[in-house]
C-alpha cells in the first residue's frame, strides 16, 4: 500500500465511526430521488459526496489529527494527495452504488434509460464532483474545516449552481456535447487543484534552511 | 542485592548505593561472582537516573569491588584482602575524625579521648554478642 | 553527524510574526538517557518540542534528530514516539480501531506488544478514546509509541494533569523503556519533582532562551540557595543574586556556587532543588520593555525596591512560591554597595 493509499485509508477510518449516520442519509437521499432516475446520481454527488469528502476534515479539526499527520511517517505530499485520493474513492463509491440504482429505478418506472444516458449522467456527476472538490480541497487542506466551513460549503455550491445555470448544463445538453471533454476537464481541475493545494500547503509547513551565522561560540549559561 | 535509599539523609544517592553495595560485599552478603543488576535495571528499580547508578557502579569498579560488563550488568569481584583492609582502615579513620571534631568542640583533650576509647573497648568486651562494628555511614 | 546523540539543537531560532519565540536554542541529549526540559508555562517548551519534531519551521540554526539533519527522511518518524498533552486520535475510535488505523503506517508495528501493553496499563481494547481519563490516554499514546518500537520518546507536559499514582507509573514506564540503551526520552514539564530522581539531563528554558543545560548534577552543583536576614544578602561584592525574594524576616536568592562563599558568615548556603532553581531563574526579568501581559508578572512589582514588604509573615523558610514575598531582578552587587 502506498503512502497516498494509506492516507486515504486514514480518512476512511476517520469517518468510519460515523458511517451508520452517513448511510442513513445516503439511503434517504436515494429514496427521495428514486422517482427521478436521470438526476439521481448528479444529485447524490452534489448532496452526499460533497459532504462526505469534507467529513474527515471536520473530524480532524475536532480530534487534532493534524498533529497525528505530522507525527506519522507520512510526507506532507502524501497527506495532501491522500485527501484527494479519498475524494476520488468517495466518487467511485457513489457512482458504483448510484448508477446501477438509477438504471434499476428507471426500469421499474419504465423511464427510458439507455447506455448513452448512463454515460451522460456519469459525465455530469463527474463534472460536478470535480468542480466541487477542486474548489473545496485547497481551502480545507490549507485552512482546516472550522475556518473554511462556511466558505468551503457555500463556494462550490454557488459556483456549481452558477455553472449549471449559465451553461444550461442539464442531461440533454450534456448528451449533445462530447462527454470526453467534461471528463478531461474534471480531471484537469482536480490535478490543478491538488497542485495548488500542495503549493499553498508547502508555504504553511515551510522549512527554511538554516541561515549560517558566523557568530562565535554561543554561551549557554545564566549570565547574559 | 538490597539497596534502600534515603531522600533526606543528605548523602548523595550514588554514594548511598556505593556504600550499601560495598558494605554488602565486605560483609559477605554478596559473594564473589554474584551478579548485580545492570545500571539501567537498577535505575529503573530505584526510580533514579541512569547517570546516578552508572556513577555508583563506576566508583565501585574503580575501587575493585565489582566488574561491569558493558550492556549486560556487573558482578562481584573476588575480595582482595589488602583492599578490604584499606576500606576498613578508611572507615576507622573517618569515624575517628568525626569523633575528633566533636571532641574539639566539647573541649576534650587527648587523654580524655583515649579514656573514652578504652571505655568503649571494655564495654564491647562485656557485650560478647555484638561483634560487628556499627557502620555510621550506612543508612538504616 | 554523530550517531551517539538522540538529538541536538544548534542555535535554533523561530519567530512568530516578527517576535522570537525561541532564540539561539542549543542543547543535546546523548542516546540512552532521559532529559527534562523545564521552564514556566510559556517559556517555550512546547515550541522547542514542535521544532525538534519538524512540526514547526525554524528560522535559524539546525536540528539533528537520530542522526539526521532535519528535515530528514519521512521514515525518521518510524523511530519517534510522541505523547502530547492531548491525544491526537479520533474520540470515537475504539482502541482496536486505533491499532487498525495506525498499524499500516509503521514498518515495525507489533500488535502483540500493543495488546500486552494495553493489558498491562489496564486499558480495554473495546474502550473509546474519548472515554479515557487523562492518564489513560497518555498511556494509550505510550502504548502506541512502544508498539512501533520508537527509539526516542518525546513527551510534552506528560504529568501536568496526572495524579501522583499515575505520575509514579509513568516514571516506571520510562525506566522500563530505557532498559535498552539505544533509547532516549525527552520530556517537558513544569513539575520538577518528576525529574529530581529520574532525570539524567536537564535543560532549563526561560523566555525562549536556554538558561542552562547539562546533567542534572551539573545543574544542581552550579547553584546554591542562600538565605539570610533582610539585609544579609545585600552589599556583597561580585555576587549576582538571581531572583532575590525579600520579606520582612529575611531574603532568599540563588547564586552561582563559586560566588556563594563571598556572602559572609551570616548567610545560610544550601544545595538547591530543581524547583528552587526553576523558580529563581524564572523570576529573572526579561530585558525588554515592560509588558503588562507578559508572563513574568512577579517582576512587575509596584513597590519601590528597598522597602521591605509589609505584612509578611514569619514564613521566610517556606516554599518558594508563598504569597507574601517578592522577586527582584538580578541585583548585581559587583559595583554598588561598597563603602
Amino acid at each position: 500500500m502506498t503512502a497516498i493509499a494509506r492516507m486515504a485509508m486514514l480518512d476512511l477510518r476517520t469517518v468510519a465511526p460515523y458511517s451508520s449516520q452517513g448511510l442513513l442519509i445516503f439511503g434517504a437521499e436515494i429514496l427521495l430521488f428514486a422517482n427521478k432516475p436521470t438526476v439521481l446520481l448528479p444529485v447524490l454527488v452534489l448532496l452526499f459526496t460533497s459532504t462526505l469528502t469534507a467529513n474527515p476534515f471536520n473530524i480532524a479539526d475536532k480530534a487534532n489529527l493534524e498533529t497525528l499527520y505530522a507525527v506519522l511517517p507520512l510526507s506532507r505530499r502524501s497527506v495532501v494527495f491522500g485527501h484527494y485520493a479519498w475524494a476520488l474513492a468517495c466518487f467511485l463509491a457513489t457512482a458504483t452504488v448510484g448508477a446501477p440504482l438509477a438504471v434499476l429505478f428507471a426500469r421499474a418506472q419504465h423511464v427510458p434509460f439507455d447506455g448513452r444516458t448512463l454515460v451522460t449522467v456519469l459525465t455530469l456527476s463527474w463534472a460536478l464532483f470535480a468542480l466541487n472538490v477542486a474548489i473545496q480541497f485547497p481551502l480545507l487542506i490549507r485552512l482546516g474545516y472550522s475556518r473554511t466551513n462556511y466558505l468551503a460549503s457555500v463556494l462550490p455550491s454557488v459556483v456549481v449552481v452558477g455553472v449549471v445555470y449559465r451553461m444550461h448544463l442539464n442531461v440533454p445538453s450534456v448528451r449533445s456535447w462530447l462527454p470526453l471533454i467534461l471528463w478531461v476537464a474534471g480531471a484537469v481541475a482536480i490535478v490543478a487543484s491538488a497542485a495548488v493545494t500542495l503549493a499553498v500547503d508547502r508555504k504553511r509547513v515551510r522549512y527554511r534552511p538554516p541561515a549560517h551565522d558566523d557568530r562565535p561560540g554561543r554561551q549557554q549559561s545564566a549570565d547574559r | 542485592m538490597r539497596v534502600v535509599l534515603s531522600n533526606s539523609s543528605g548523602v548523595p544517592l550514588y554514594q548511598q548505593i556505593k556504600e550499601q553495595v560495598g558494605t554488602a560485599i565486605l560483609s559477605g552478603e554478596l559473594a564473589e561472582g554474584d551478579a548485580l543488576p545492570s545500571v539501567r535495571a537498577l535505575a529503573r528499580d530505584l526510580r533514579i537516573s541512569i547517570i546516578t547508578t552508572t556513577r555508583a557502579y563506576t566508583e565501585l569498579a574503580a575501587e575493585g569491588f565489582i566488574a561491569t560488563v558493558p550492556g549486560k550488568g556487573a558482578y562481584v569481584l573476588p575480595l582482595d584482602s589488602a583492599l578490604v583492609r584499606e576500606q576498613l582502615l578508611r572507615q576507622v579513620e573517618d569515624g575517628l575524625q568525626t569523633a575528633l571534631d566533636a571532641a574539639r568542640r566539647a573541649g576534650l583533650q587527648r587523654d580524655d579521648l583515649i579514656q573514652i576509647l578504652d571505655g568503649l573497648i571494655q564495654a564491647e568486651r562485656h557485650d560478647a554478642g555484638s561483634g560487628v562494628p556499627s557502620d555510621s555511614g550506612a543508612v538504616r | 553527524m554523530r550517531s551517539d546523540l538522540a538529538f541536538a539543537l544548534r542555535g535554533v531560532g523561530t519567530a512568530v510574526s516578527g517576535t522570537f519565540a525561541l532564540r539561539d536554542v542549543s542543547f543535546e541529549l546523548p542516546t540512552g538517557y532521559v532529559m527534562g526540559l523545564i521552564g514556566a508555562n510559556g517559556a517555550g517548551k512546547t515550541t522547542t518540542i514542535r521544532c525538534l519534531l519538524g512540526m514547526r519551521p525554524i528560522d535559524t540554526g539546525e536540528i539533528e534528530l537520530l542522526g539526521h539533519r532535519l528535515p530528514g527522511p519521512v521514515d525518521l518518524r518510524q523511530d519517534v514516539g510522541v505523547v502530547f498533552d492531548h491525544a491526537h486520535l479520533v474520540g470515537d475510535w475504539r482502541l482496536v480501531q486505533v491499532e487498525r488505523t495506525l498499524r499500516p503506517f509503521y514498518e515495525r508495528w507489533d500488535g502483540v506488544r500493543y495488546r500486552q501493553l494495553l493489558d498491562e496499563f489496564g486499558l480495554d481494547l473495546r474502550a473509546k478514546v474519548k472515554d479515557l481519563s487523562r492518564g489513560m490516554s497518555m498511556k494509550l499514546m505510550i502504548a502506541v509509541a512502544l508498539s512501533h518500537h520508537a527509539r526516542l520518546l518525546v513527551f510534552d507536559e506528560p504529568t501536568s494533569g496526572l495524579d501522583p499514582v499515575a505520575r509514579d507509573e509513568l516514571v516506571g514506564i520510562i525506566g522500563d523503556f530505557l532498559l535498552d540503551e539505544g533509547r532516549s526520552v525527552l520530556f517537558s514539564t513544569h513539575i520538577t519533582a518528576d525529574l529530581d530522581r529520574i532525570g539524567d539531563y536537564v535543560t532549563l528554558i526561560h523566555d525562549g532562551r536556554i538558561v542552562r543545560t547539562g546533567t542534572k548534577d551539573e545543574l544542581l552543583d552550579a547553584y546554591r540557595v542562600v538565605r539570610g536576614g533582610p539585609d544579609d544578602l545585600s552589599g556583597a561584592v561580585g555576587v549576582q543574586l538571581i531572583g532575590v525574594r525579600r520579606t520582612s524576616t529575611g531574603a532568599q536568592a540563588l547564586v552561582r556556587t563559586e560566588e556563594a562563599d563571598l556572602l559572609g558568615g551570616n548567610v545560610l548556603i544550601e544545595a538547591p532543588t530543581l524547583e528552587e532553581i526553576a523558580v529563581h531563574v524564572g523570576a529573572r526579568v526579561p530585558r525588554r520593555s515592560p509588558d503588562p501581559g507578559a508572563e513574568s508578572h512577579r517582576d512587575a512589582d509596584p513597590h519601590p525596591a528597598a522597602e521591605p514588604h509589609h505584612g509578611a509573615g514569619p514564613d521566610h523558610g517556606a516554599g518558594p512560591d508563598h504569597g507574601a514575598s517578592r522577586h527582584e531582578p538580578d541585583s548585581s552587587m559587583s559595583t554598588k554597595g561598597i563603602a
